[in-house]
């Protein structure tokens, strides 16, 4: 090759790429959504002109078709100034656009709804709101993958189906009472009935054992181990892409998995570093919820979990609800039922204390593997108990290091009874303990 | 003449012309026209251009874009494979981020609550926006590799010999310069990958001896947390807002008139010192440098600004989720050419990793032309005119390049070891326990290595049989391996590991030292030999680690000296 | 009567200015850069009376500081409750007396050192000091982990 050729060559190629550049540049998604967004909008209003009767009306159709004809392709974007917001959903979503479309007459991409039905949509105005602070997903992005949030470096998906719901218990102190948000009210319950507080608090409020709930929502995917939520081939991890390793699929996976294999731990003490001797690690303590509970239940759980954020919004945003009242009970054992909810003893010892749930390596009869280790059933141990006995078993809790041990040198059991002296006392303890006399079948001994 | 160019024709049909007497207007009378005026005159003096031997020379001279050239140069000079013209395209790239980045900052704004916004701006609704940051980005990751890769050809062809000695200090001056200029740009996304890589990198400053509140001796002024040199750096004790702005105006102001000014002083000193060391012919006739240089330079440019225009248009500049101080990457990793300093840090102090290596390795490189005596191999690559400043000069590039791709595909989560093949959601037991030698064996071991070392080479008269003394090393190796075996139950990767560097050190230490050092005067030696078994002592001390588990081989803490 | 100052002597007097000119605003420079005030949270807190704190581990500023306050016979350090695995929060088992982290199992012994698990590093200790009052005064953004440094002031206060 001469260097004339080269020349000319190569300065070709630079034209060709740089052409590139701008074609790349301007062949974006959203162009697409725009154009078919225009032409339902001129069919619509030819439509309507062609069937209009009076001459006013024809006049303020053609006008309205002519500045349609007119409209031009551009970037919308939703101003929520109060809370920092930008969202450009209404650039492909061009019927939410108020601007575009003051009448929201053209529902085009605003699937699975008509916008304007929407009642919430009527109470949350999109300046004050914008999108994302209810659905989530990334406002600033303009394509389809981005905007909607399903990329890796992009830790808050848009909430579809009813996981919307987590954002009215993230203003709403009410959610419960509120219209539309049934499946978060169904979550709040679903965990009160297991008694998730044994175990996890909310915002300091509850049990010990395990990880704090009441900012869950804001958990950095970079804190969580994947590497157990299936074989990863390329992007393709088991049952989630990579680009789904979010916190939400994270709650989920606890509630549709058995925990025990998304974080196995270390139970036969084989990770230690060469020459060393290490302890054995059990596997996460968290009961299987998984055989009793839906994919709805499980939904939503993580509804009701992926509102608690300690991302708070202005004050002026908030719903605050009344404090809750401590109900009133006509009988004692009504009241320790009570009790035996609100301190999450079921987490462990099942519903109604009829079912001990796993307790990893824990002694338990007819047992041959660690994973078949129990908690007490209450039904069938408070029998053996005096009132007295029953009452200093709760007042000190049992350590997990005096739990006896399936197999000696394996791990020690994850959940223990705490101590209860500084939460249950009073008439809350005595009306616990008769309730736990009320469900006890006297004939098995333990 | 006339004065002003002349009038454009009228775009006005003109009435049915008499074919005789039509004007005739084409392009090239316009041409003509449009430069014979005073205006055009008075900007481009070589005008009309005449291929002769004068204009030619006056296309260079009056041209200030050109003139940095002489107007002929010798043949030598031209070939391809002599230069690469490395030189020029790291200038080129200087000038293209100049240019991109100028058009960045009118979008980006310095706050840590609008600059990841204003990445996601760029990339999802400015017109070019995306183009323009993946343009800046690779750019700098190519003048990175660009100088260094220049670096290396300025060596291998001897060209920093007297009298460019300077010149070749002032290009380590730039390199080191290029680097701080794309760390301080790594800072300004404000993503993840952003604050965590400067969080690594600016970790190193609070090791450095009196300065850092880390480091040896920091509290003989009273170093601390929020007075040290890192303090200053960061303008806080974390990387936050001030950081970010700090870093805004050193990479947009500060660092490029810094570069800019020494780049101007780079090529005077070229000019100065005949342009091109490439050596004189006995009956060599000089070439114009106006066209044939000038179109080398010119093809070479196109093929780079080629090459970076379809990477910036087929990849995206990386972009994690945004900055957070709360949450660390496991593992959090320093910009790839810092990486080869970071894997340092799994084997020394802070201090020593971070501080006294790298600034051994600029001080090492800026007296290689004061240490090297030997006249030979200027303006041409050789190996057997200069065997062991190559060997020595190439052994230390692969080594930094080695710990570069070590650093960026061999470490994952805990920094713990992952091939490259591996997936980063296995879990990998930790390393095994390390050891430290006894005082007794450091001492000695530290005298040993550096006393023989430096004496040994000298002591011995006349040659060494190469070939008898690597079988002589073979028989040792395969003793010790048998020691190791015995003695230790040492596996065996980890006995190759330790043999393998044991015998690099043996030939880069002992061997080409004994050989092709003898004939320099005693200053010389003792300094190009001491950086010389630092730089093997480092090999060895990985070595070790890998092979022994030995965490230190001297360990004073009294004196913050642990090796 | 006073010696005429000698040609050679007033210009070194006047390089000697010039240079101390230069020295000085390069000095000012360097001094304008480091900040007198920061907008950085404070990581500093004060954990009341240092004596009143009993001997073992303290959960007592654990809920707002997320530290352990933990009193030997010797004096008084303090652990940040951060998994140096993936950064999530263990919890304090009086009967084990050690340092269990939810997350994956990691286990810490009172010193900070690992016993059990996937963290790669022991807890770190913060900053301490007994101020004159007597209370105890933690830092959190001065960090240390490497036995032998940690075991000293500013790491562990005598109390």
């Amino acid at each position: 090759m001469t260097k004339r050729q080269l020349f000319y060559g190569l300065n070709f190629l630079i034209l060709g790429l740089s052409v590139w550049a701008v074609v790349r540049d301007n062949t974006r998604e959203w162009k697409d959504y725009q154009t078919e967004f225009k032409r339902l909008e001129v069919s619509r209003l030819k439509d309507a002109l062609s069937n209009a009767a009076t001459d006013a009306e024809k006049e303020s159709l053609g006008a309205a078709l002519q500045a349609a004809k007119r409209q031009g392709k551009a970037i919308r974007q939703v101003l929520a100034n109060d809370l920092g917001k930008a969202d450009r959903c209404v650039t492909c979503h061009v019927g939410l656009d108020p601007y575009a479309n003051p009448g929201l007459s053209t529902p085009y991409t605003e699937h699975p709804y008509k916008a304007s039905e929407v009642p919430e949509h009527k109470s949350h105005n999109l300046t004050k709101f914008a999108c994302t602070s209810c659905h989530m997903g990334q406002g600033l992005a303009t394509t389809v993958e981005d905007a909607h949030g399903r990329v890796a470096h992009w830790e808050e998906p848009m909430l579809t189906g009813p996981s919307i719901q987590a954002a009215c218990v993230r203003c709403h102190g009410d959610f419960k009472t509120l219209k539309g948000a049934e499946t978060a009210k169904r979550g709040k319950e679903l965990i009160d009935r297991l008694g998730c507080v044994g175990c996890h608090s909310f915002n300091g409020v509850g049990g010990e054992i395990s990880v704090d709930l009441g900012d869950i929502a804001d958990k950095p995917t970079s804190r969580i181990d994947w590497s157990h939520t299936g074989e990863c081939h390329g992007e393709h991890c088991g049952a989630l892409e990579k680009r789904d390793w979010n916190v939400k699929n994270w709650i989920e996976l606890h509630f549709t998995r058995d925990p025990i294999v998304l974080v196995p731990g270390d139970p036969e003490a084989k990770q230690c570093a060469p020459k060393t001797k290490c302890e054995p690690v059990s596997p996460s303590g968290m009961p299987p919820f998984y055989k009793e509970l839906s994919k709805e239940d499980a939904v939503a759980i993580t509804a009701y979990l992926m509102g608690q954020t300690a991302n708070k919004y202005p004050s002026d945003y908030f719903v605050y609800a009344a404090p809750a009242k401590e109900p009133a009970f006509a009988n004692p054992t009504a009241h320790g039922q009570y009790v035996f909810q609100k301190y999450g003893c079921a987490g462990c010892h099942g519903e109604g204390g009829k079912e001990g749930r796993r307790n990893y390596n824990a002694k338990a009869n007819d047992q041959t593997k660690m994973e078949e280790g129990l908690e007490p059933t209450l039904t069938k141990v408070v029998g053996n108990y005096t009132r007295e006995e029953l009452r200093k078993k709760i007042h000190d809790g049992v350590p997990a290091s005096a739990i006896a041990k399936f197999k000696e040198d394996g791990p020690m059991p994850p959940l223990y009874m705490p101590k209860w002296n500084e939460k249950i006392k009073g008439q809350e303890l005595e009306d616990l303990i008769t309730y736990l006399f009320s469900i006890a079948e006297k004939q098995e001994v333990w | 003449m006339s004065d002003t160019p002349a009038p454009t024709p009228s775009p006005a049909p003109a009435p049915a012309p008499k074919p005789a007497a039509a004007p005739q207007f084409s392009v090239d009378t316009l041409i003509k026209e449009a430069t014979n005026g005073q205006i055009w005159k008075s900007m481009f003096r070589n005008w009309p251009w005449q291929d002769t031997a004068r204009h030619r020379a006056r296309h260079i001279v009056d041209n200030v874009w050109l003139h940095l050239h002489p107007t002929k140069v010798r043949p030598r000079a031209l070939e391809t494979t002599f230069t690469w013209g490395l030189g020029g395209l790291s200038f080129l790239l200087y000038l293209l981020l100049t240019i991109t980045g100028v058009l960045l900052m009118f979008y980006y704004r310095p706050t840590v609550e609008l600059a990841y916004q204003d990445m996601k701006d760029l990339q999802f609704a400015v017109s070019f926006g995306i183009f323009l940051r993946n343009n800046h980005r690779w750019c700098a990751h190519a003048m990175v590799t660009i100088v260094i890769l220049h670096m290396v050809r300025v060596f291998l062809t001897g060209s920093y010999k007297k009298p460019r000695e300077f010149n070749w200090g002032v290009g380590v001056i730039l390199l080191t310069l290029t680097l701080f200029l794309s760390f301080t740009g790594y800072l300004l996304p404000w993503d993840q990958l952003a604050i965590w890589a400067v969080t690594v990198g600016t970790n190193m400053a609070a090791a450095t001896p009196f300065l850092g509140n880390e480091g040896p001796f920091a509290n003989l002024l009273g170093m601390k947390i929020n007075n040290d040199v890192r303090f200053v750096l960061l303008g806080g004790t974390t990387v936050g807002a001030n950081t970010l702005l700090r870093f805004y105006v050193m990479h947009c102001v500060l660092v490029p008139l810094v570069t800019g000014a020494l780049i101007m002083l780079h090529f005077w000193r070229v000019r100065k010192d005949t342009f091109s060391a490439a050596p004189r012919q006995p009956d060599e006739e000089k070439v114009d440098v106006w066209p044939h240089l000038v179109v080398r330079e010119y093809i070479a440019a196109a093929i780079c600004v080629a090459f970076v225009w379809f990477v910036s248009v087929a990849f995206d500049a990386p972009l994690e989720e945004l900055a957070n101080p709360n949450v660390t990457p496991n593992p959090s990793k320093a910009p790839w050419y810092f990486l080869g300093l970071q894997e340092l840090l799994v084997y020394f102090d802070p201090w020593i990793a971070g501080v006294l290596i790298p600034g051994l390795i600029i001080k090492g490189l800026c007296a290689i032309p004061y240490l090297d005596t030997n006249p030979k191999g200027v303006g041409y690559y050789t190996w057997k005119e200069r065997p062991f400043a190559n060997a020595i000069f190439m052994f230390g590039i692969v080594m930094w390049f080695v710990l570069i791709y070590i650093g960026t595909y061999c470490r994952g989560p805990n920094y713990f070891w992952y091939w490259p093949w591996e997936s980063w959601l296995i879990h990998k037991p930790a390393p095994p326990p390390t050891w430290s030698f006894p005082l007794w064996l450091g001492v000695l071991s530290i005298a040993g290595y550096a006393g023989l070392g430096m004496a040994l080479p000298k002591l011995i008269k006349g040659e060494i049989d190469w070939k008898k003394a690597n079988w002589g090393f073979g028989v040792f190796f395969l003793v010790l391996a048998a020691a190791m075996k015995i003695g230790g139950d040492i596996e065996a990767w980890r006995i190759i590991v330790v043999g393998a560097l044991l015998w690099m050190t043996f030939l880069f230490g002992f061997l080409y030292p004994q050989r092709y050092l003898k004939d320099i005067d005693f200053m010389r030696y003792q300094i190009a030999q001491s950086l010389n078994l630092m730089m093997m002592a480092v090999l060895l001390k990985m070595g070790l680690r890998l092979g022994l588990d030995v965490k230190y081989v001297l360990e004073l803490p009294q004196f913050n000296l642990n090796i | 009567m006073a010696e005429p100052i000698k040609r050679k002597d007033f210009l070194w007097i006047g390089w000697g200015a010039l240079a101390t000119f230069v020295g000085g605003a390069t000095a000012a420079s360097v001094r304008f850069l480091v900040p007198n005030v920061l907008y950085e949270p404070s990581q500093k807190f004060n954990a009341g009376p240092a004596k009143e704190f009993p001997v073992g581990v303290s959960t007592l500023w654990f809920k707002k500081q997320r530290v352990w306050i933990i009193r030997t016979e010797k004096g008084i350090y303090a652990l940040w409750a951060r998994c140096t695995h993936l950064g999530c929060t263990p919890n304090w088992f009086l009967d084990q007396t050690r340092f269990k982290c939810p997350c994956h199992g990691s286990n810490f012994s009172t010193d900070g050192d690992v016993i059990a698990g996937p963290a790669p590093k022991p807890l770190w200790r913060c900053q301490v000091e007994v101020v004159a009052s007597g209370d105890l005064v933690i830092d959190k953004a001065t960090l240390e982990n490497r036995p032998g440094i940690r075991d000293k002031a500013p790491y562990f206060a005598e109390v």
